[in-house]
This record gives structure tokens, C-alpha cells and sequence, in this order.
């Protein structure tokens, strides 16, 4: 039985002078493995007298269960500890920058010209495409500017030949799809367009989109109605809306549509040249001329067009004071969109 | 056009102030852009006037107008001339009467020519009109801010024959104009003459030869109706543009054209003394005002408004357009100086300017709901641009023009395509005078810029037309999306060793797979201004689609970046032709259930094989276990033999039908390794 307690002895100082797994490990093969000192005691019982040999094997049973508890509470103790020292040691500077590539940016007027396609989209409105490269018929003879008009003079036209321009609008693209289909009508078409001119307030190239609903029963109340539902839309819902006559030879009535000055609230600045309104859109009834010559009936269909120039919607939203700048494509303006 | 509030009191009572006039000017079209304040206590408007209001060209038009809005008396200028007048002394014959439907003139002889008073000098120059130190020029200057009519005057004695022609030019080519050029005309423009010889361009600009000078005595003031049409294209054939070509080629008043003659001849008279002769007025066919029919329902419905009838004949009349009530239409008669108003639809636009944009309602539309939709098209371009922009590239826009030097930068070949460009008749710039036919130049142009200021981790991308030129009809017009691709060499905090190519490459991949397009392989590039070794172009399915490349040194040091050896990557894709290739409906594929089993490769090559050319020898071993090939290094050097190379891909082995096992999966890996090697005449890597 002695030899039991000094095994028992010797255990408690070996493991008490242990300190981390690996001696643990040692401690637990010395015995409590397969060759270890305990399985050697447990092979030995036949050499232990009959009467003795019931308390020795229970005491050697209590020995052997009371060591790989005590290596189990040591190994479960070590293992937390050595935890602990990672979640400690592994430190990471969690203020260095993260490893990325940035996404690009999206050009300003594309961003702009996304969001009134959606406005248009949402109310029914499809997307029509048209060439930029048009004939004179359809960027103005078609549209009520026969040559020699001086209406002409509105836009200042790129010529390719006589009768080949850069489109000036993209008023031409609605011709071409009154000539394939029939009424009803609602679409929209955006695009480049072109007009030789250039300062701080043009561009040889900008963006425009025009619209054109055709059905029975279209009137001026209708147009001012999507429109200013369209206004609301992008700029806001208290955004103050007006209509005022204006001149297009592809419209009548024609209108120019103004909204409240969204830097002075209408007050006055420079940017409304002390009006308190800025110009956004031009729009009207299609004129009857145009309907005759794509073939529709202008006693049974009425519609109307409007058209806007998405720089200047993007210029008035980021108060950008230079068009140019949308083509100088520098990053520095590009990203901060 | 400039117009004096001052000098509007004179036609019109106003009570209220200037801006409160401006505002319903341009709540009535005449928009007011600006009021300038800076003169002598007067007010003067910036009046926006479109062209098809000839008629308020001038401040009684103006006042005219306001008038109507503030339902005020218009007082007239006074042009009546009392008492007996000698007979003239000057004939006028109209020979060509479809381009001059009107001509009347007065012969004033005796006049003294003078400086003009200061109350008629202040008017002119408040309007933008200088005094030119002559009273009779001044006069017609003013007559012509006043009423809105162009009036001409000839020094009389230096007329011939007793005869004013109105007639083409014929054979009279030439005439030095009052602003002493000598001017080149087609045969068509038409002149006035004498006699003898050319005394004007009719409607543009009088000559020099039949000017009032300082010692004119007698003068033949002349105002008559030019065809618009003639006077334009006389105008823009000669690049002259006048105060009175402007008016006349948006058509005058032919009626009230005469009470102009009178109004500067009384103010002649009155300033510079003389006898007035009685008119001579040539009228071939005399001003019928058109009978328009309009349906009182039709405009009410077209407006979205309900107007009683005498609402809305009333406020035509206070606009000068005579009315006549039909029982459910009307008939309207416009007046001459609004030569605008042809059609019904002309009646209506009346109708809503009179009754105010502002008081018409806003109403949604009641029709028939339809799907609004972004087309394919858009939504194909959408989902590019959303993937090229997350793979780190910003979006630029610009011009459609090209520079004629920029093919030739990038030393693009004669007979490729891309010479086939259009020219512009009228460019800005010479630097924009084509239009592009590839997007690389603007996009080299744009990291030129970029790098210029500083930049040096450069990523763009643009999205637009390209135009090839096309004999008898017109171009075709190809969408396209370009980048430009640039990253210093500078020590970074996460190293990333990645060529420059491969990154741009990754970029493409990354934009094929999110479209699911397949099947596309990169072949070396016949682009001359790309890198040889550094190029690719693009197939999808056989069909070129674009390529990939570095920029070749002759085109990167063109650009003087101070850098050496810059890795510049440029790519082009033709979008129509991607767009083309979109699956039209995706249809879903079981997930696998069974487990998978890893293998690696990796075999020593000759260098010349590429590992598009191993992966397809891999893939055409016929195997049912092979799900994926992928290739995960590539390594030369070390203990790599000169001139071989090592590859190593990882097969992922799995059936769709049951758990392999890793017996089965040795067996088919150990062939496609025999297979691979025969295929390729590679050997092992690691010999186990």
C-alpha cells in the first residue's frame, strides 16, 4: 500500500512543478499511458496477496482516477492560459488602413441621368436610343425648322455635309419612333448632343433627355402635371415649380418651366440673376406640324414633349459654377461624386 | 433686346414699378433675363425674344404687350403728316415682287444734318445703339427701336436716273456696303439700285456710294417688306448680320411699315428741317389677314380648361387679333404683325399666354398604365458600368471629337477601320474637328492630364459612340468601353505584386463573369500600338471583341512622363457586340451534394507553351470527375531549367452521382498526369 501513496506523493510533486502542455504531456505518459505507472500496478495486482488485494485495487482505482482528473483540471487550466496568451500576444494595430482597391466613381452627369430615367421609368416612360449623327431631316425639318427658319439660330449646328449634322437635341429620336409605332406613346431618350459653342455655361457636347407621351385626350394640364410630378421628384416635393410661355418650333403652347432658386429660396442670388427662379426645362404641346408629318391623325391624338440638359440639372445639384469641368475629367472633381 | 421702361411710358400709362413689368413680361414670353439699373435713373429690360415674335423686336411691340396684360390705352407715335406735299421726285419699280412684296419711300429735301439732340442720343445708346453724329442715321436707328421697322436712307443727289429698282442681283456681283467692305453676292440676293448702279443690300446693309454724309442735302428714306427668307439667306451668305437684317428675316409688319416712314420723317423734319414729298408706295398685292378657324371645345381641351367663349375671344382682342363667334367655333383673324399666327394650334398657345400658364391646372394624365422599362440595351450598359466602376475604375466622358494627330499617335494604319473617320465642316478647334473612331486617344489624353497633377494610381473608363464613316448613308455609330490603366511603382503599405496587365485583365474577367459570358480567350494582339509581348486581343466565340494591352514605349514616351518604362494598360471592348452575346435567360443547375477530392499538378514546360494552351489540354482529357481546373502558380527561374518554365493547377474531382473514393480518384488522376505530360512533353515537378 505504501508503494500506492508514494506514487501518489511523487505524482503531486511532478505535477505540481509542471508548467504547460508539453510537461503535462510528459507527466500524463509517465502515468497514466499505456507503459505508465499505473497500468505497470494494475498489471502487477496477482503478485498482491487475495485478502489485501480488494483495498488495493480500489485505493490504486481512487489513485488512477484522482491523476487524470488532476491532469485533466491542469490540461483544461493550461489550455485557457495558453488562449489567453495568444488573444494577448496576437495584437494586431487596428489603425492601419484596410486593404482595399476603392471602387471607381460613376460620372456626375451619368449619376444625374440615372436618376431622371428612374423618375421617367417609374411613371411608365421607356428608354428609346437614336443615332448622334443625324440627318437634317429629322434634327429639324421633321421637328417644324425647315431651312432658312430662324429658328435655326437657336442652335448652333456641327455640319458633317449639308444634310448630315450632329444632332442638336434628341428631339430627333422621337420622330423616328412616331414613324415605326402608333399612339399611345410614353418614352424618353437620352443622349449627347451638340452644339458649337463654348463657355462657362456650354459645352461643344452635353446631355439631354426628352420625353414624349401621345395618346387621346393629352393636354397642357396633363404636361404640367408629370412635370411637375418629375420636378418633385428630383429636387423635392416643396421644390416651387412655374410655367411660362416660351418658343419651340416642335411644341405649341410651348413652355419654359422654372423652379425656385434652390440656393436663395427664391430670394435672389446670382445664380437666378436676382429672379428667384431658374430655368429647367423646356416643354409644350406637339405641334400639330410635326404629328401631320410622321402621319398621325391630329384630330383624334394630342401629346407633349419636354426636354432638359442634364449638366445643368447636375451643375444646380452639386452648385458646380463651370460646365467645363465635367469634361476635363480630372479624378480630383471626378470622385467626389 | 434692350428696352428703356422710360421710353415705354411713352406708349403705355404704367403705373407699377419695372420689376413687376418684367415679371409679367415674362410670364407672358417675353422673358426679362436681366434689368440694368446703371443708367441715368431708367430701368432697362433684357428682354429674351424668341423667333416667332418679330413683332415685339421694338418698344411699341413691348408696349403693346404690356398693354394687354395691364389692360391699358397704347398710345400711338404720332405719324401724321399734314397738308400738301409735292409729288416725288423718285420713282420705285418692284422687279422681283415675290422677294419684296412692299415699297414705299419719301423724297425730304433741304434737310441740315446735324448731331442728333441729346434726348434721341440717350435713347439710342440706353437700347445698344451708338450715335453716329448724324441725325438722319440716328433717326432710323431709332425709328427702328421704336416701331420695330428697319428704314433706310439714300443721299438722294447721288441716285441716278430718278429711279429706286428692287431687283436680284442678276450680274451685279459686287457692292462695297456702308462699312466700307467690298462684298462678293450670289446672284440671287436682292439688291436696290438705280439707274445705274447698286445703292443697297436690300434689308442688310445700304452701300457706301449712296450713304448720307455730313453734306447730304436731300435724302429718299425707304421702308419697305423683304422676303425673310431672302434677307436670311443674303445675311448668311455674306456672314453680315444687322439690326435690320434681323427683323426683316423674322418678318415685319407690311401694313404698319408706312406709319414707320412717316414717324422718321416727321422726326427728320424735326430735327433737321426739309420738305416732305408725298409717299411713294409700290403694294402689289395688299395684306389679307387669314381666317382661322378654332373649335372652343377642342381649345378647351387641349389646355385641360374650361373658358367661357367670350373669356376667350376677349382676350384675343385685347391682343389685336379680331374675333368672330360661330356657334361652336370662331374665326380669328390675325393681324399683320403677327405673321406668326397660321394655324389653330397658334390660337390656342394665344389662348393659354392670355390666361397664364400658372392658372391652368396640373392634372396626371389618365391612360393606359404600361410597364415603364430600361430596355436590354440599357440594362446591359448599366450592369457594365456597375462592374467595370467595382473594379476600381472612375468614369470619364469625353468629347466625341478626335484631333487629326491622335490616330497617328497611336499609329493606327492606313486602310484600318479606324481611318475611316468623319470631319466636321464648322469644328471649334482643330483639336476636335473629327469625330472618334476609337476611344483610346481621349483616354490617354485623360491619364496625360491626370498624371500631370499629380496622380499616380490612374484607373478610367469611359462608355461612348465611336463613328465609322459609311458612303451614301449614314455612319455607323458602335458603342464602346475604353480604359486606361496606370499604378506606380512606390513601396505600399499591403504589397501586391500583380502586373499591371493582370490587374486590368482581372478587371475584364471579372466584367465577363458577371455578365455570364463564356467562352472568351485571349489571343496576342495585332494592335501595333500595344506592347508585343504584353497584348491580347479579345474573342468571344470566334468574333473579336476588343483588345487588352501595354501601351508600346514610341507612345509612352510620346507623353514625357519622366517615368521609366511605364506600364501603361489600355483596353477597348465593342459593347454591341458583348451585349449580343448575353444569355438570354439563365437556367438554374443542382447544387453538388457529394464531397469533393483535391489533386495538384505541377510540371516543368517548354516556356513557349502558354497556360491557356495546358489548361486545354487538361480539359480535353475525358474525364465525368473533373469539376474545375485552376491554375495557381507559374514560376521560371531557381532550380527551373533556362527556358522552361513550371506549372502547377489543382483538379477538383467530384461526380454528381455518388461519393468517389480516393482510390478511384488516383487511378483517373494518374492518367490525366500521363496524359499531360505526353500531350505537352512536360515532366514532373516534384518525382514522388
Amino acid at each position: 500500500m505504501d508503494d500506492l501513496f508514494s506514487l501518489k506523493k511523487a505524482f503531486l510533486e511532478e505535477i505540481g512543478s509542471v508548467d504547460d502542455l508539453a510537461g503535462l504531456q510528459l507527466v500524463r505518459t509517465k502515468y497514466s499511458g499505456k507503459k505508465g505507472l499505473i497500468r505497470a500496478r494494475l498489471r502487477d495486482l496477482s503478485s498482491i496477496p487475495p485478502d489485501k488485494r480488494p483495498l488495493y485495487g480500489s485505493t490504486l482505482n481512487d489513485i488512477k482516477n484522482f491523476i487524470e482528473e488532476t491532469i485533466r483540471n491542469r490540461e483544461l487550466i493550461f489550455k485557457t492560459r495558453e488562449k489567453e496568451q495568444r488573444l494577448e500576444t496576437e495584437k494586431l494595430d487596428i489603425t492601419l488602413p484596410g486593404n482595399f482597391t476603392p471602387f471607381g466613381r460613376r460620372h456626375p452627369v451619368n449619376q444625374i441621368l440615372s436618376e431622371i430615367k428612374d423618375i421617367f421609368v417609374s411613371m411608365g416612360f421607356s428608354i428609346e436610343d437614336g443615332p448622334e449623327i443625324e440627318n437634317d431631316y429629322y434634327n429639324f425639318e421633321a421637328l417644324n425648322i425647315p431651312k432658312d427658319h430662324p429658328a435655326r439660330d437657336m442652335q448652333d449646328t456641327f455640319y458633317i455635309s449639308d444634310d448630315i449634322v450632329l444632332r442638336t437635341h434628341t428631339s430627333p429620336v422621337q420622330v423616328r419612333v412616331m414613324e415605326k409605332r402608333d399612339p399611345p406613346l410614353k418614352i424618353i431618350s437620352p443622349g449627347k448632343v451638340y452644339r458649337c459653342d463654348s463657355d462657362v455655361s456650354h459645352t461643344a457636347m452635353f446631355h439631354q433627355v426628352e420625353g414624349l407621351m401621345v395618346d387621346t385626350g393629352i393636354s397642357f394640364s396633363d404636361l404640367k402635371g408629370v412635370l411637375e410630378l418629375f420636378i418633385h421628384s428630383l429636387f423635392g416635393a416643396d421644390t416651387p415649380v412655374r410655367f411660362r410661355p416660351s418658343y419651340f418650333p416642335f411644341t405649341e403652347p410651348s413652355a419654359e418651366i422654372d423652379i425656385g432658386c434652390i440656393f436663395c429660396s427664391g430670394s435672389g442670388c446670382g445664380v437666378c440673376k436676382t429672379t428667384g427662379w431658374i430655368e429647367i426645362l423646356g416643354a409644350g404641346l406637339v405641334n400639330p406640324r410635326v404629328f401631320e408629318m410622321v402621319g398621325y391623325n391630329t384630330d383624334e391624338y394630342s401629346g407633349f414633349a419636354f426636354g432638359m440638359g442634364v449638366e445643368r440639372i447636375a451643375m444646380l445639384r452639386y452648385s458646380i459654377d463651370d460646365i467645363r469641368l465635367f469634361y476635363e475629367n480630372d479624378v480630383r472633381f471626378l470622385n467626389q461624386f | 433686346m434692350r428696352v428703356s421702361f422710360e421710353w415705354l411710358k411713352d406708349f403705355v400709362n404704367i403705373s407699377v414699378t419695372p420689376e413687376e413689368v418684367s415679371h409679367s413680361l415674362t410670364m407672358a414670353g417675353l422673358e426679362v433675363e436681366g434689368i440694368d439699373t446703371s443708367v441715368g435713373g431708367d430701368s432697362v429690360f433684357e428682354v429674351n425674344v424668341t423667333p416667332n415674335r418679330p413683332d415685339c423686336l421694338s418698344i411699341l411691340g413691348i408696349a403693346r404687350e404690356v398693354a394687354a396684360t395691364y389692360r391699358l390705352p397704347l398710345e400711338m407715335p404720332g405719324d401724321d403728316i399734314q397738308g400738301d406735299l409735292p409729288a416725288s421726285d423718285i420713282r420705285v419699280e418692284i422687279l422681283n415682287p415675290e422677294l419684296c412684296h412692299r415699297y414705299t419711300g419719301r423724297l425730304i429735301k433741304g434737310v441740315t444734318i446735324s448731331d442728333s439732340p441729346e434726348w434721341l442720343k440717350n435713347r439710342l445708346e440706353k437700347c445698344g445703339i451708338r450715335s453716329l453724329n448724324n441725325n438722319i442715321v440716328d433717326i432710323t436707328n431709332y425709328v427702328l427701336l421704336e416701331m420695330g421697322h428697319p428704314l433706310h436712307a439714300f443721299d438722294a443727289d447721288k441716285l441716278s436716273g430718278g429711279v429706286i429698282k428692287v431687283s436680284k442681283a442678276g450680274k451685279n456681283r459686287s457692292i462695297t456696303t456702308l462699312d466700307g467692305i467690298e462684298r462678293e453676292l450670289s446672284g440671287d440676293a436682292l439688291l436696290i439700285m438705280d439707274a445705274k448702279k447698286t445703292l443697297a443690300l436690300a434689308g442688310v446693309m445700304g452701300g457706301e456710294d449712296s450713304s448720307v454724309t455730313s453734306g447730304t442735302k436731300n435724302i429718299f428714306l425707304e421702308s419697305a417688306f423683304f422676303a425673310p427668307v431672302s434677307v436670311r439667306r443674303a445675311s448668311k451668305e455674306l456672314g453680315l448680320r444687322t439690326e435690320s437684317s434681323y427683323r426683316f428675316e423674322r418678318g415685319t409688319d407690311i401694313e404698319f411699315l408706312e406709319n414707320a416712314l412717316n414717324r422718321a420723317a416727321l422726326l427728320i423734319r424735326e430735327t433737321g428741317g426739309g420738305i416732305i414729298h408725298e409717299i411713294v408706295d409700290v403694294y402689289p398685292e395688299k395684306f389679307k389677314p387669314a381666317t382661322i378657324e378654332v373649335n372652343y371645345a377642342r381649345a378647351n381641351a387641349l389646355l385641360g380648361v374650361k373658358l367661357e367663349k367670350g373669356e376667350m375671344l376677349k382676350s384675343l382682342e385685347r391682343i389685336g387679333i379680331g374675333v368672330e363667334d360661330r356657334g361652336e367655333v370662331f374665326h380669328a383673324f390675325p393681324p399683320a404683325f403677327r405673321r406668326d399666327i397660321t394655324g389653330h394650334i397658334d390660337i390656342v398657345e394665344e389662348i393659354a399666354r392670355t390666361f397664364g400658364y400658372g392658372n391652368i391646372p396640373a392634372r396626371l394624365p389618365k391612360t393606359i398604365l404600361s410597364g415603364g422599362v430600361l430596355n436590354h440595351k440599357e440594362r446591359g450598359i448599366n450592369r457594365i458600368r456597375e462592374t467595370v466602376r467595382k473594379t476600381g475604375f472612375t468614369e470619364v466622358v469625353n468629347y466625341s471629337f478626335m484631333s487629326p494627330s491622335d490616330l497617328d499617335m497611336i499609329s493606327i494604319p492606313a486602310g484600318d477601320k479606324r481611318r475611316r473617320h468623319l470631319g466636321l465642316r464648322n469644328p471649334l478647334r482643330q483639336e476636335d474637328s473629327l469625330m472618334r473612331t476609337t476611344l483610346v486617344p481621349a483616354l490617354i489624353n485623360n491619364f496625360a492630364y491626370n498624371f500631370s497633377m499629380g496622380a499616380r494610381d490612374i484607373r478610367l473608363f469611359e462608355i461612348s459612340k465611336i463613328f465609322i464613316a459609311e458612303t451614301d448613308r449614314l455612319p455607323t455609330e458602335g458603342l464602346r468601353i475604353g480604359g486606361i490603366f496606370y499604378r506606380e511603382n512606390i513601396p505600399s503599405l499591403w504589397k501586391e505584386s500583380s502586373q499591371a496587365f493582370f490587374i486590368v485583365k482581372g478587371a475584364l474577367q471579372s466584367l465577363f463573369e458577371e455578365m455570364k459570358i463564356g467562352g472568351y480567350t485571349f489571343k496576342p494582339s495585332e494592335e501595333v500600338f500595344l506592347h508585343r509581348g504584353k497584348s491580347a486581343d479579345i474573342e468571344l466565340k470566334g468574333t473579336k471583341i476588343g483588345f487588352i494591352g501595354e501601351l508600346v514605349p514610341d507612345v509612352a514616351e510620346s507623353l514625357n512622363l519622366k517615368v521609366r518604362k511605364p506600364e501603361i494598360i489600355v483596353f477597348e471592348l465593342n459593347i454591341d457586340t458583348i451585349l449580343a452575346f448575353l444569355p438570354e435567360r439563365l437556367t438554374y443547375r443542382q447544387v453538388p451534394k457529394y464531397p469533393f477530392i483535391e489533386r495538384d499538378i505541377a510540371i516543368i514546360i517548354d516556356d513557349s507553351l502558354t497556360a491557356a494552351g495546358v489548361m486545354d489540354v487538361i480539359n480535353s482529357f475525358r474525364s465525368e470527375f473533373i469539376e474545375t481546373v485552376e491554375i495557381f502558380d507559374c514560376y521560371k527561374g531557381g532550380n527551373i531549367p533556362a527556358g522552361r518554365k513550371s506549372l502547377a493547377f489543382r483538379i477538383i474531382f467530384r461526380s454528381g452521382k455518388r461519393t468517389l473514393t480516393d482510390s478511384e480518384v488516383e487511378s483517373v488522376h494518374r492518367e490525366l498526369v500521363e496524359y499531360v505530360l505526353e500531350k505537352t512533353g512536360g515532366e514532373l515537378r516534384y518525382r514522388s
